[in-house]
């Protein structure tokens, strides 16, 4: 019966038995996409971080230097080697490599999120050194001038700047990870794309089916991009500023120490 | 004047980036309330010589000083030394992501410790003094090069120096901006505030400071008295820099 409806038949026909599964599907390849985005982020700036730190030859002794130089080379080879391996490979090596050398039975779950997870940390801490030396230098030494520690400037001044610098890459990074969830399929995580696959497979419906999931990734890429844009232009505030009647606020200013008196 | 008057007092510091030597034997003293102007050409070591003191560069030999302490000792806490020596760019250095306001406060709580309340009340004293209470609300890209400017003396001053340094404040700026900076470093003056300003305003370091140091070469070439200076040059090299800013 199928066979006989047209192209826009089938695809509401699909859509009545599958709806429900596309959506749990979406929401998966969503969550996944989300958690990761964000946990891969604070990876991504640890390392960057770290990779900033700057050694002073005079002031620090030769066993903090050693550390922290072998501290960065590791840092390095994680970003080499996981931004050099496909993510479907990785999710293969890690998801059996675990269970079958190291005898952990990580679960698809836990194992889905940390390929993601340290994936888009690789990426993304690239993304933050950058982001933190395309920050204007005179910002460092403005902080250090009054005092600040290179924690302090860096937590204050240099690290709200180099994230607002790099929000277009985690925008990218998020609409990447939407969409290469779908190698997840290889450890048989139930995402959009592994929706499709069974659908297409009993129905041998491919080309219906993959409209469906096309429409539904680009829905979602477009959401995450618009929501994105709209982050970053708050982050930038308002063009415009009031000026202050001053004598009213510090009035106020006056009045509240008072207070806490 | 007695010794105990005396916040910075340089000796034989010297500095060279790589074979380039930029700094050679400076010596010369900062007594309390004294505004010391630092004049001469474009790569004379002038600005070098004033990150130095603030350790924004790494003196290379010979000592700095401060209140009899050398703080080119590897073990000196430079953030707390900085706390007591502001430092105004050329550049400004505003930080992009504050509002004027937080620029004045964000020092005052995270380095000095001090409640918001205080911190707020203190950044709008100084504002005050440099004509920016009404900009508090503004973020530094909105402001004009001279408005930045005294932003950046008010950031500073909050954070109540011994001693203000001044890396060329006003060659960034446009020349109609340049009297407003160079008004409130002149009241500043006024008010007995100890500063070290390297300048090619010829007429401030004549009409304002206490005592100015022409450098040429990466060596102090001549000091004295602004009427030493400016009336009776003694070195051929002095005659000969401050006649072009005569003609000019």
């Amino acid at each position: 019966m199928i066979s006989e409806m047209n192209f826009l038949e089938r695809i509401i026909y699909i859509l009545q038995q599958y709806g429900v599964s596309y959506l749990k599907g979406a929401g998966t390849t969503l969550a996944i996409a989300v958690v990761s985005t964000i946990v891969g982020c604070i990876i991504g700036f640890l390392v960057g971080i770290v990779q900033t730190i700057p050694v002073d030859k005079k002031k620090d002794n030769a066993a903090k230097r050693g550390l922290l130089g072998l501290v960065k080379l590791i840092l390095k080879a994680y970003v080499e080697l996981f931004r050099g391996t496909p993510m479907i490979v990785q999710a293969v090596f890690i998801y059996y490599g675990m269970s079958q050398v190291f005898h952990i039975q990580l679960g698809m779950w836990t194992s889905a999120f940390l390929i993601v997870s340290i994936n888009t940390g690789a990426y993304m801490a690239e993304s933050v050194r950058g982001g933190i030396i395309s920050v204007d230098p005179g910002q460092m030494e403005g902080a250090k001038a009054i005092g600040m520690t290179h924690v302090q400037a860096m937590a204050n001044v240099i690290l709200p700047q180099a994230f607002r610098n790099i929000m277009p890459q985690i925008g990218n990074n998020l609409i990447i990870n939407i969409k290469d969830t779908s190698v997840l399929s290889v450890i048989s995580i139930v995402d959009l794309f592994f929706v499709h696959k069974s659908v297409s497979g009993a129905l041998y419906t491919y080309f219906e089916s993959a409209t469906i999931v096309m429409v539904i990734y680009l829905t979602m890429t477009l959401a995450a991009s618009k929501l994105l844009a709209l982050w970053e232009k708050k982050l930038d505030g308002d063009d415009n500023y009031e000026l202050v009647d001053v004598m009213g606020i510090g009035d106020q200013l006056r009045k509240a120490k008072g207070d806490m008196k | 004047m007695n010794k105990k008057d005396v916040i910075l007092e340089v000796s034989h510091l010297g500095k060279s980036f790589g074979n380039h030597e930029v700094l050679r034997d400076i010596d010369f003293q900062v007594r309390k309330g004294d505004v010391v102007s630092i004049i001469g050409a474009s790569g004379s070591g002038k600005s070098t010589m004033l990150r130095c003191i603030n350790l924004l560069e790494t003196p290379g030999s010979g000592q700095i000083l401060f209140h009899e302490k050398d703080i080119t000792d590897p073990k000196i806490n430079v953030p707390a030394y900085r706390e007591k020596v502001g430092m105004v760019f050329q550049n400004f250095n505003l930080f992009n992501n504050m509002t004027v306001l937080e620029n004045c406060m964000v020092g005052q709580i995270k380095v000095a410790k001090k409640d918001k309340e205080t911190a707020g009340a203190q950044a709008l004293k100084f504002l005050q003094k440099v004509g920016m209470e009404q900009f508090i609300n503004a973020k530094p890209r909105q402001l004009s090069g001279g408005q930045k400017q005294r932003v950046a003396i008010a950031r500073a001053l909050a954070m109540e120096p011994e001693i203000l340094l001044f890396d060329e404040p006003t060659s960034a700026l446009d020349p109609q901006m340049v009297g407003e900076v160079l008004n409130v470093m002149e009241t500043l003056a006024k008010e007995g505030l100890t500063m070290l300003v390297v300048t090619h305003e010829m007429a401030f370091a004549r009409d304002v400071s206490s005592h100015v140091i022409f450098m040429a070469n990466g060596v102090i070439a001549e000091e004295g008295t602004p009427e030493d200076i400016f009336v009776h040059p003694r070195q051929q090299q002095t005659k000969e820099f401050l006649s072009r800013f005569r003609n000019s």
